[in-house]
């Protein structure tokens, strides 16, 4: 990708503006507006960096270190989908890595890789603080899908490939499920 | 006045002060890394760690409170503190490891967890000898690590830039490199890339680290993770020698030392000075040694016949030198000082020849336009343009230079290479009869009928006057055929030239040029010509140019070593030159 074929346009620059009107200096503003970025072109690659730096009047080398920090910025072209596969402690333990190596095995990738018509990618995570409805698959950066077993997996897998996302679910942890039964009834 | 209380002393102080350079300045240590006097405080590295609290105040009667032993009651604050960024209060009192095992240990559990996934490869790694991380390790670390398992990896071997080498394993993550980038050379060229435990500096992606300053942050780099790319490996510090010179390759004067090992000039590092560049030099400067080491002038030459040079002997040069001189009369001999020689050479060859009749020295400024940045590097390419003003030496532009050159029948030319930065060609001084005191080969030298190989700055005591007016000194580092350093106390002796003999491999003459200071060769030369002209030393030419010209009146080496240079008066020089 050519550096001059990347802008912001009039719009997200205006945008922008007012991300930078929030804080008191533009260097604050770099975490946000590198989300507009990877909003826009799906990674925050070299050149998208660069472009966020020129943007906001910033060294190139401080976006690369705030983008390099984070692992929620995509420093590469990743899928349409992300799938961040949990298997820290808590899901390690509820059957994550069987989530996914069935995911591995369903869309033939390995952990870390990008399937060839660009639709998911799937890398192994530390803990998201789901651990409650272990074992658990966050969506691109979003929605996380709770509780897994080998058919919703399967669903989810289908629901996606159709374009469809899981909604957001409130969870309510498995020990506490009773009582608020018991309190609502 | 307000008082602070260090390792149960009282110590009283004034103003702001940071607790570690407080400590420091009373000559005591505390262990540190991250910490930098001239640039920001990040607090980072953790390892400086103190106990530190406050005696009880009555805020009414403003009286201590006392416990039952009559004994001060002390607030201790609730956890170790960082001594780089604790400023002292009235009534602090600070425990360091010496006063407290609580401090002792926070030191040395820090220096555990920093050491890691540190690679502990100080056998094969440069900054051996000079590393904080390896002294203060042996100082308050801990024995051993209680970490056995596998140690994270980074990237090795990283051409970071031109001239500086990143070992990401090695690095403690103390942001000074990146300060410094940011707070100094100020060109942002570094950050510190990912995070936990998998950080390190890097530039960013598809860019390079050809800061002008970079190789500074080899110098401050706490451990051995930024590494000179040129120097790597050529040497373990402490076989080196150390002298402390000054930087001529432009005209702000850098303090630099010298290290050298079998009297070759390995590298170059800063000096500092408060007046001049602090901690910091320009990479330029750094390459100069590659000047001292190469293409030396030894042993005079003298072109026989065409343009062919040849090597001759000392007697024969001061014969030819001599025959030439009384072939002409004064009034026919140009001499051309340099601002690339010192103020004792420019002054000692301006006076012999005056003396012969010949009248006052020229010489051309090497300044180009617009090569400078304001900072440490400057339009001025020589090191001592203001010190032959001072010496009233004629300054002339590069025409009429070429004018006078024209007129001359013999030209001499000390140090200065006119032919290379082009205020004269080759040919030019084809129809005169050229003598250049050379200290390398230039194409000034090579055109020259008669060379007489000088002594260079890294071998000689010489002064210089840097664009600000400051006069500043050099110590001799490396020995010439004819110096000693066993014998010439002026000179240090590093462990190998104290331990070396000629039977040793490590010792070689090789690297000794067969060139005489300047004052030796004129005095050599005064005795054929029988010319009442005799000086023992640069020292006594100095102490000549003290008491002959006001601009220089007190300054003495003693006093340039005691002030790290002295300050002369550029105002008075001006008016008189109108
Ligand atoms: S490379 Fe050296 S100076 Fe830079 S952060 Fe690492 S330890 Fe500090
Ligand atoms: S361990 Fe998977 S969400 Fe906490
Ligand atoms: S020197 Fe104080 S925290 Fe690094």
């Amino acid at each position: 990708m050519a550096e001059q074929e990347l802008h912001f346009t009039d719009e997200e620059l205006n945008e922008i503006e007012k991300i930078k009107a929030k804080f008191p200096t533009a260097k604050a503003a770099t975490l946000r507006v590198l989300w507009v970025a990877q909003k826009k072109y799906g990674h925050v690659e070299p050149e998208v960096q660069a472009l966020v730096a020129k943007t906001l009047d910033l060294p190139e080398s401080h976006v690369h270190g705030v983008a390099s920090f984070y692992t929620q910025y995509y420093k590469e072209e990743m899928g349409k989908f992300v799938l961040d596969v949990c298997t820290c402690l808590s899901c390690q333990l509820c059957g994550g890595y069987d989530v996914l190596h069935q995911i591995e095995d369903r869309l033939g990738i390995k952990a870390g890789e990008t399937t060839d018509d660009g639709l998911f990618s799937v890398q192994e995570v530390e803990c998201l603080g789901a651990c409650g409805y272990a074992p658990m698959v966050q969506i691109t950066n979003g929605v996380y899908a709770n509780n897994l077993t080998e058919e919703k997996v399967d669903k989810l897998l289908e629901n996606l490939k159709n374009g469809k996302m899981p909604e957001f679910e409130s969870m309510v942890m498995r020990q506490n499920e009773k009582r608020i039964k018991a309190a609502t009834e | 006045m307000p008082e602070v209380f260090i390792d149960n002393e009282r110590y009283e102080f004034e103003g702001d002060h940071m607790a570690l350079q407080f400590i420091l300045d009373q000559g005591m240590e505390v262990p540190f890394f991250c910490y930098h006097p001239s640039m920001s405080i990040p607090a980072n590295c953790r390892q400086c760690m103190v106990k530190a609290g406050q005696y009880i105040k009555d805020d009414e009667t403003g009286e201590y409170e006392l416990d039952e032993n009559g004994e001060r009651k002390i607030r201790w604050f609730p956890k170790m503190q960082t001594s780089c960024a604790l400023k002292l209060q009235d009534g602090m009192v600070i425990q360091t490891q010496e006063t407290s095992e609580e401090a002792e240990r926070a030191q040395k559990d820090t220096l555990e967890l920093l050491l890691i996934n540190h690679p502990l490869d100080c056998p094969i790694c440069d900054q051996a000898g000079e590393c904080p991380l390896q002294i203060q390790t042996y100082k308050y670390g801990p024995e051993g690590s209680r970490f056995e398992v596998k140690k994270v990896h980074k990237p090795k071997r990283v051409e970071l830039g031109p001239r500086v080498t990143l070992d990401a394993e090695r690095c403690i993550n103390c942001t000074r490199c990146v300060r410094f980038t940011e707070e100094i050379s100020e060109t942002n060229q570094l950050t510190i890339v990912s995070r936990g435990d998998k950080n390190y500096p890097m530039t960013a992606p598809n860019q390079e680290f050809d800061d002008p300053y970079s190789m500074n942050t080899v110098d401050i780099c706490p451990v051995g993770a930024l590494t000179s790319t040129d120097f790597r490996f050529k040497a373990r510090v402490w076989e080196m020698n150390q002298t402390p010179s000054i930087d001529i390759t432009n005209g702000k004067g850098c303090n630099i030392d010298l290290w050298t090992r079998d009297n070759q000039v390995l590298r170059i590092t800063p000096r500092q000075n408060k007046a001049v560049n602090d901690y910091w030099m320009p990479d330029e400067g750094r390459s100069a040694y590659e000047l001292f080491n190469e293409n030396r002038a030894s042993r005079p030459s003298i072109k026989l016949d065409g343009s062919n040079q040849s090597n001759t002997s000392w007697n024969n040069a001061i014969e030819t030198f001599a025959e030439t001189i009384e072939a002409h009369s004064g009034d026919d001999v140009l001499v051309i000082g340099s601002p690339h020689a010192s103020v004792e050479e420019n002054y000692a060859l301006n006076k012999f020849f005056n003396l012969l009749g010949a009248s006052n020295a020229r010489f051309t400024p090497h300044i180009i336009d617009g090569y400078g940045d304001g900072f440490l590097i400057t339009d001025d390419q020589a090191p001592n343009t203001n010190g032959c003003r001072l010496l009233n030496l004629n300054e002339t532009d590069h025409k009429d230079l070429a004018t006078a050159i024209s007129k001359a029948k013999v030209c001499i030319i000390l140090s200065d290479n006119l032919v290379g930065r082009k205020v004269v060609a080759a040919s030019d001084l084809g129809n005169t009869y050229t003598i250049s005191f050379a200290t390398n080969m230039t194409e000034t030298a090579k055109a020259s009928d008669l060379v007489i190989p000088i002594t260079c700055v890294a071998e000689h005591a010489a002064s210089y006057v840097n664009i600000d007016g400051r006069i500043q000194r050099s110590f001799p580092a490396k020995e010439t055929k004819y110096t000693n350093r066993r014998l010439n106390l002026e000179m240090s002796e590093g462990r190998l030239d104290r331990y070396g003999t000629n039977f040793d491999n490590w010792v070689s003459e090789e690297h000794k040029v067969d060139c005489l200071p300047l004052w030796d060769f004129l005095n050599k030369l005064a005795e054929r010509l029988g010319l009442d002209y005799h000086v023992n030393h640069s020292r006594t030419i100095l102490a000549e140019i003290s008491s002959a010209i006001p601009s220089f009146e007190n300054v003495t080496f003693e006093k340039m070593d005691e002030q790290q240079g002295i300050q002369l008066n550029l105002d008075n020089q001006k008016i008189k030159q109108k």
